[in-house]
């Protein structure tokens, strides 16, 4: 009954982050370069074995506290690819200690690890733990930089909030508790009454913390930008997208949101992040604090097809996860690399970025107008569906909000690019770029062009792990 | 060759990649050339189409689609697998479009080899103008409406590139962020117009869509809704009342490249999207008003516009925007036909223009007409071809521009009386306008002789380009018109308007036969279609008759104000009229109110910000302090009264961590946030709660 077995991917990362930590007594300070291939190479076999296992019947199934589907499996994938892209980046990524090469890659690995946990459980007190494993690794890697003061800023508003938001998840759940008599997530259990509403509000706004949606997005701009860059890569999309499938799980599958009238605070919730993140990325002149409120304002986008509550929502939902990946961690690793070598995240570093690294420019152009939502790109191709889908289920005021956000995004985002293509490089400074990052950017690029000229691929991958068991 | 239709888009993207990444930047380079033979190509097929088309080879419309990708779609609770198709779907307009679209574009490639040839990004300005027109002519063959709106936010791009093109100055930069703003404003109409076809309708097969009407699925109300989205794209694009802010400000860009967004691409995209879309809107009555006003208005306030300008690229400028106008008042009244033939004689002479305005500007290095004059006898090549554009633009009888303006107002002129009679008054402003700018540019004598005497005449490949719009301003009008060519090639599409399905069986049958029939446009349809609008082709006789010597007169009119080196007549009459000439040179005061607009918006953030800063800092953290103060007196009291002193080591400890982290965390702003983030909380357990 336990079915302990399907949760074997998960426990082997987290045992290869101890190794990793272990090994990082016996690896030399000059060597330490090791333990980052050790760790993004474990990551990426645990990857394989959970891509390859997609699809197969015996790998999923239902535990005690975990229910493994097709859904959990490929928002596992996409964790799995990021916390692989990101070490990746980690290893061009100059700022970071060499002696502590050990401790952040285990971390990364750790975080990882709970996330995969959390896609997959089905119990309050799961999702509490995989939570918390989440979030005190985020805040040690946030504020991995000790000597940057704006990284300890941010790793300590960060965890200020983090405890805020788990009291608030604790809460919730202690009322679920006494609304349901039990921490087991199933619609049988619980009276329906104001005491489970509460309680599934304040989860939701536990979840919403992890996933930067409005109201609880306000750590997001300091702690991105504090953050060491592959931490904020990292941070913008593996939590986030972990987090959107325990929310599909919870509120999508176990209780619809229609039968609980939450839809309209989920359609509420959706506008007010968009808005909030796209307007204020406007007046950002910091490119990470920029793509932190893009960020927010991604998951304003995501929330719409949570709140269609349709398949086909979920669909968009999912093909949006993927897309995000690609488009997201392109775009960082460009961030990156203009801003180890500038020294700083000033938008004006992107000044003439065209004459010197063509290449990296145009990735992150295209990066930034699949975020945009700019057709061919694939990020329009995830926006098509989201949208669509809320148009369907009869929230079209959502749909209007969406696009007429999407114009306001192309704003911003065309702002670099103006930059990049049009402007005069202020230096003669050259812009090394290390080959982990060359191969993450391309991988990127490729993905976002892919998958937007034709999709079929991804749709099908998607169509095929919607499921979810209960 | 129709089933080749797929590479006319393609080969020309191809032409750009190739010189955008596989050549060296170099002035001399022959680099253009790659995009000349691609154009050329593409200007072969579409040729032997129209041609094929026109003899009757061919039945049109061509539709072919290969599978593209799929996903699940529910439509009225129906769930199923959406198979979303990529293909070409080529009718008449269609047709007659590529033609229109790649000729033009070859022009302007010939044109721009000697007149971009001392440029330093040389090679990229013929990948953009390649990437442009790809990117236009996908939108014309698509059969698939998704992927048009692909090519349309491409072009829209590819349009921010090029007006951008001499970035260094500020003017371009403006202008290219206005444009691209401006119109990516108006996308997000047509973006919205399409989730709602797809929500309704299930697809965005364009044939699928116009079935879907035939069959009566869709209401009115929903018709509506979409076609308002549809136009609100093409105010956007095609430059219609009140966002059409934009294109006299996107001439900051080569004059070429004008030439290309004036005529070929980008303004003609808004109408072709309105005409490939006809049979929502003439499910719309609704709508189709709108569009008929709002063609009228913006063609109106354009020409009025262009009365005053003195930059000649600006006249220019307002009078596109004025014959636009046209076209959508055209589509507007149900005018299918002559909307879409005044697109296409409108291109050839509208692109001539600007070449011609070009040339002269190449020439005289300034883009004000006061500084011309007496250009004639230094440039006779571009004076006469220019005369002949004047005269095809003014409806001069004969010129291509007399037959489709006729046309529309013919069309107009049945349909809805008012506005008839202010399209007539601004068909002789753009008579006189047109006249004006010739007269001022060309005749008399020189008013800068310094200017004069470096002007000289452009080189053959400038010319030639200029010689051969020339012929076509001339006599496509007649050539289309000729056995009611353009009736047959550009057909309105017909819906059937029936009962819903199920209301008598052998309605529905019929029906279903009827839209079966529908999309082909059966002969007999084309043929009611073409009986009914020829009816409507022609004006009263007397007004027929009358209407040339309007444009004559007013032709006149401007001889008589703007002759000789002073045109004291002209300023006489300005300074009488000082107010109007002032609303019309501010552009009707729009800029302003956009300006005012963004303005507003900034104050209402910048009051938001002060609510922020003063209000919620004051009130809440102020006092959220006082209370922790409070709070901080009593604990401090109870800790002496109870707590042993036992505990200073870690009182001691905590103030140090305490003073640490304090600095770490700026003023407050945590518990700011945690604040909102109660607020929040309480808001919504109340909404919820209380429902």
């Amino acid at each position: 009954m336990n079915n302990l077995r399907l949760l074997l991917p998960e426990a082997i990362l987290a045992t290869l982050g101890l190794v990793v930590l272990l090994a990082d007594l016996f690896v030399p300070v000059k060597k330490a370069r090791v333990l980052y291939h050790l760790a993004w190479l474990s990551a990426a076999g645990v990857l394989l074995w959970t891509a390859l296992t997609l699809g197969d019947p015996s790998a999923h199934g239902v535990g005690s506290l975990w229910s493994v589907d097709p859904f959990s499996q490929f928002f596992k994938v996409t964790t799995l690819l990021t916390c692989v892209l990101c070490l990746l980046l980690g290893l061009d990524y100059k700022e970071l200690p060499e002696k502590h090469a050990g401790t952040f890659s285990a971390l990364m690995l750790f975080s990882t690890a709970g996330l995969m946990y959390l896609v997959s459980s089905t119990n309050l007190l799961m999702i509490f733990v995989a939570l918390e494993v989440v979030s005190i690794s985020s805040f040690i890697l946030t504020g991995f930089e000790r000597q940057n003061h704006k990284s300890n800023e941010g790793a300590m508003k960060y965890f200020l909030f983090g405890a805020f938001s788990s009291a608030i998840l604790v809460f919730g759940i202690s009322l679920y508790y006494g609304a349901a008599g039990t921490v087991q997530l199933a619609a049988a259990s619980a009276a329906p009454g104001p005491m489970l509403i509460l309680a599934l509000v304040l989860i939701l706004l536990g979840f919403a913390f992890k996933a930067s949606i409005a109201p609880m997005h306000f750590w997001v701009p300091d702690a991105y930008e504090g953050a060491p860059t592959p931490v904020t890569t990292f941070l913008s999309v593996a939590p986030k997208l972990a987090t959107f499938a325990a929310l599909a799980r919870v509120f999508g599958s176990i209780f619809p949101l229609e039968a609980y009238d939450l839809t309209l605070l989920f359609s509420i919730m959706a506008a007010l992040t968009m808005t909030i993140g796209n307007f204020t990325a406007m007046f950002q002149t910091d490119a990470k604090r920029l793509l932190a409120y893009s960020s927010v304002a991604q998951a304003g986008y995501l929330l719409i097809g949570l709140a269609a509550g349709s398949p086909l929502g979920r669909e968009g939902v999912m093909l949006y996860s993927f897309v995000y990946v690609a488009m997201n961690v392109g775009a960082f690793a460009v961030i990156q690399a203009v801003g180890s070598a500038k020294g700083s995240y000033d938008l004006s570093a992107f000044d003439g970025l065209s004459k010197h690294r063509l290449g990296l420019a145009l990735s992150l152009m295209f990066c930034l107008l699949s975020l945009a939502g700019i057709p061919p790109l694939a990020g329009f191709m995830g926006k098509l569906i989201i949208f669509s889908s809320a148009v369907q289920a009869g929230h079209w005021w959502l749909a209007i909000v969406g696009v007429v956000n999407s114009v306001v995004s192309v704003y911003y985002y065309f702002a670099i690019a103006h930059r990049m293509f049009f402007r005069e490089p202020a230096d003669e400074k050259a812009i090394p770029v290390g080959a982990y990052v060359c191969g993450g950017v391309a991988l990127a690029v490729v993905g976002v062009l892919l998958f937007g000229l034709y999709p079929e691929p991804l749709l099908a991958g998607v169509r095929a792990s919607t499921k979810i068991l209960p | 060759m129709i089933e080749h239709a797929y590479l006319i888009p393609l080969i020309p993207f191809a032409a750009s990649l190739i010189m955008m990444f596989g050549a060296k930047e170099d002035p001399h380079s022959p680099v253009a050339w790659i995009g000349i033979g691609a154009m050329t190509i593409c200007l072969g097929l579409s040729v032997s189409i129209l041609a094929a088309a026109a003899g009757g080879q061919i039945p049109l419309p061509y539709e072919h689609n290969w599978h593209w990708f799929s996903f699940a779609a529910s439509i009225g609770g129906k769930s199923f697998l959406y198979d979303m198709p990529i293909g070409v779907l080529i009718d008449g307009p269609a047709a007659v479009l590529l033609v229109v679209v790649t000729l033009v574009s070859l022009m302007v490639q010939i044109y721009s080899v000697a007149y971009m040839h001392e440029d330093t990004r040389y090679k990229r300005y013929f990948a953009f103008v390649s990437f442009f027109t790809a990117s236009m002519l996908g939108l014309v063959v698509s059969s698939n409406i998704l992927v048009g709106f692909m090519s349309w936010e491409l072009m829209g791009l590819s349009s921010y590139l090029l007006i951008g093109f001499w970035f260094e100055k500020d003017g371009p930069t403006e202008a290219q962020k206005k444009a691209f703003m401006t119109t990516k404003l108006g996308d997000s109409g047509l973006y919205l117009a399409l989730l709602f076809i797809f929500a309704k309708v299930g697809s965005f097969q364009i044939t699928q869509i116009h079935q879907f009407i035939n069959n009566g699925y869709m209401t009115g109300t929903v018709a509506t809704v979409i076609a308002i989205g549809i136009l609100f794209g093409a105010m956007g694009k095609s430059a219609q009342f009140p966002l059409f802010i934009w294109l006299p400000d996107a001439m900051e860009g080569p004059t070429p490249g004008s030439a290309l967004i004036h005529a070929a691409t980008m303004v003609a995209a808004g109408i072709f999207v309105v005409a490939r879309l006809y049979f929502i809107f003439l499910a719309a009555p609704d709508a189709m008003l709108v569009a008929a006003w709002i063609g009228c208005i913006t063609a109106f306030m354009a020409a009025a516009m262009a009365l005053v300008s003195y930059d000649i690229k600006r006249v220019l400028a307002f009078s596109t925007v004025s014959q636009l106008g046209f076209m959508m008042c055209a589509l507007g009244v149900g005018g299918y036909t002559s909307g879409l033939f005044h697109l296409t004689t409108h291109a050839f002479f509208k692109a001539l223009l600007f070449l011609g305005a070009g040339s002269v500007i190449h020439s005289v290095h300034t883009n004000d007409m006061r500084l011309m004059g007496g250009l004639s006898k230094k440039m006779p090549i571009t004076f006469v071809t220019m005369g002949a554009a004047i005269l095809a633009i003014a409806g001069i009888p004969g010129t291509s521009g007399y037959y489709s303006k006729d046309m529309i107002l013919a069309n107009i002129y049945y349909a809805n009386q008012p506005i008839f009679w202010i399209m007539l008054g601004t068909a002789l402003m753009t008579a006189f306008y047109m006249s004006r700018l010739f007269i001022l540019t060309f005749w008399g004598d020189d008013r800068d002789h310094e200017k004069h005497h470096h002007a000289h005449e452009s080189p053959f490949l400038i010319t030639g380009p200029l010689v051969l719009l020339a012929f076509l301003s001339l006599v496509s009008g007649y050539m289309l018109n000729r056995d009611d060519l353009v009736y047959r090639l550009l057909a309105k599409p017909t819906i059937s308007a029936q009962a819903p399905a199920g209301h008598a069986p052998v309605h529905a049958e019929a029906a279903s036969a009827d839209a079966h029939a529908a999309p082909a446009l059966s002969a007999a349809a084309a043929e009611h279609a073409e009986g009914g609008a020829h009816h409507e082709g022609h004006l009263p006789h007397w007004l027929h008759l009358a209407l040339p010597f309007l444009v004559l007169g007013s032709i006149g009119l401007a001889f008589t104000l703007y002759k000789g080196p002073r045109y004291a007549l002209a300023d006489g009459l300005k300074s009488t009229f000082a107010p109007a000439f002032h609303l019309l040179d501010r552009r009707w005061f729009l800029d302003d109110a956009f300006d005012l607009l963004v303005v507003f918006c900034d104050k209402v953030a910048a009051v938001a910000f002060w609510i922020d800063a003063n209000v919620v800092d004051r009130v809440f953290v102020d006092g959220w302090g006082l209370l922790t103060r409070v709070f901080a007196e009593i604990s401090n009291l109870i800790d002496a009264l109870f707590v042993d002193r036992t505990v200073d080591g870690f009182g001691g400890l905590s103030l140090d961590l305490g003073v640490g982290l304090r600095g770490l965390v700026k003023e407050g702003q945590v518990q700011e946030y945690l604040m909102y983030v109660a607020i929040a909380f309480s808001l919504a357990a109340t909404l919820i709660l209380t429902r």
